[in-house]
């Protein structure tokens, strides 16, 4: 965003970035930004509180009023509450996915695990108004066929013309890990995103499917998916070390 | 997890050492009053409205978002995996903050938001990103645009 910021001003408008990456800015140097403590993905702080939000935004805003730049990098000074765990979350089941089981019986838990979630998302989507998933233009049953498919050791085909393959499965990917996130955090808790993230990566079948055709996907001979599945399907920090 | 010391020690070292743009110029535009301003989104978290395309690896363009656009309607589409997602799901304002916006500016703290607001996919090159963010800034200017809020994710 300090590149961005740095091309705009060029041109004549006033611009401020929010950092989350205060070292990159530092190095960027863009004319003004506003660094804050959040995670990544979170540049405005915490869901769902929009004073605190607010004051984000008006204490960026506020740096395009200053007459001392260039370069202006503030400090926000607050963290984000909803970081913290929520102790009162419960795991939406209590269920051990078959993470040592063939890849069939893997398939079968993880397509059986998306309706058992069903209830769960249908209502995150009446508590919010709204869901998330849509990327892959998908439903996510056919989300699921086609990852379950990849552990059957299937051809990966795409069903929508204007996706190559690779591409397909990402996006299903990335539906099928919104659905999973939204329905466990259905409900009045509100549980952090590593609450949520350690639950769909070491409890649930998806979590071990996704590792499994992950891994399947690197001996693939298609670059272009060993590509995917290396960077795109499961985050650096949930990769398991090998063996 | 806030903080580069609170991620995993490879990704925190990647963030820290990615190679950014050597800028030799320093350029600055004293903005308006908060009162008077009017401000535009322009995001890299790789939003896009949903039924149009998704970007897709490191596509340097860069998406409209119609001021109507709805929360049930924007997605993300940012290449990497590497980011929370969860705030988004909830609350759109966690990434887009159009509500607040319309907020500050219904209480008159600020001037006025802009009609359209924008979205970059932020692990694009910068350098490849330039020609469409001058382009972007005209389509600004012609919004009567004049201070642009730029959240990454």
């Amino acid at each position: 965003m300090s590149a961005l910021g740095h091309y705009l001003e060029e041109e004549d408008l006033a611009t401020v970035a929010i950092s989350l990456t205060r070292p990159q800015t530092e190095r960027t140097r863009p004319p003004r930004a506003l660094w804050v403590p959040f995670e990544l993905g979170r540049p405005f702080g915490p869901p769902s509180d929009p004073g605190f939000q607010k004051r984000v935004i008006l204490a960026a805003l506020r740096l395009v009023e200053r007459e001392d730049g260039p370069v202006l990098i503030e400090d926000f000074p607050d963290d984000d509450p909803r970081a913290r765990p929520d102790p009162g979350w419960r795991l939406p089941f209590d269920h051990a996915a078959a993470a040592d089981g063939s890849a069939e019986v893997m398939a079968r838990e993880f397509e059986s695990e998306i309706d058992l979630l069903r209830g769960h998302h249908d209502r995150w989507v009446t508590q919010r108004g709204y869901s998330t998933l849509g990327l892959s233009g998908l439903s996510i049953a056919d989300c699921g066929r086609l990852v379950a498919g990849q552990l059957r050791g299937e051809v990966l085909a795409s069903p929508r013309a204007t996706f190559s393959p690779p591409l397909m499965l990402r996006f299903a990917v990335d539906d099928l890990k919104a659905y999973y996130l939204e329905a466990g955090a259905a409900g009045s808790a509100k549980p952090s995103s590593r609450q949520l993230g350690d639950w769909f990566w070491n409890a649930t079948a998806a979590g071990a499917a996704l590792h499994a055709v992950r891994a399947a996907c690197l001996t693939s001979s298609d670059d272009r998916l060993k590509l995917i599945a290396g960077n795109f399907m499961v985050p650096a920090a949930r990769v398991l070390a090998p063996g | 997890m806030t903080r580069l010391t609170d991620l995993p020690p490879a990704q925190a070292k990647r963030l820290a050492e990615l190679e950014c743009p050597d800028f030799t110029t320093r350029p600055w535009v004293k903005g308006p009053a908060l009162p008077q301003c009017r401000v535009a989104i322009v995001s890299s978290a790789g939003l896009v409205v949903r039924g149009e395309e998704p970007f897709r690896g490191r596509d340097a363009d860069y998406r409209a978002i119609p001021a109507d656009t709805r929360a049930k309607d924007l997605l993300i589409s940012h290449i990497s995996i590497n980011f929370d997602r969860t705030g988004f799901q909830e609350d759109w304002n966690v990434v887009f903050p159009l509500d607040r916006l319309n907020e500050l500016a219904a209480d008159a703290v600020i001037g006025e938001v802009a009609q359209t607001h924008y979205s970059f996919m932020g692990a694009t090159d910068p350098v490849l990103m330039e020609p469409h963010a001058r382009e972007l800034a005209g389509r600004l200017k012609d919004d009567r645009v004049d201070t642009v809020i730029l959240p990454p994710v």
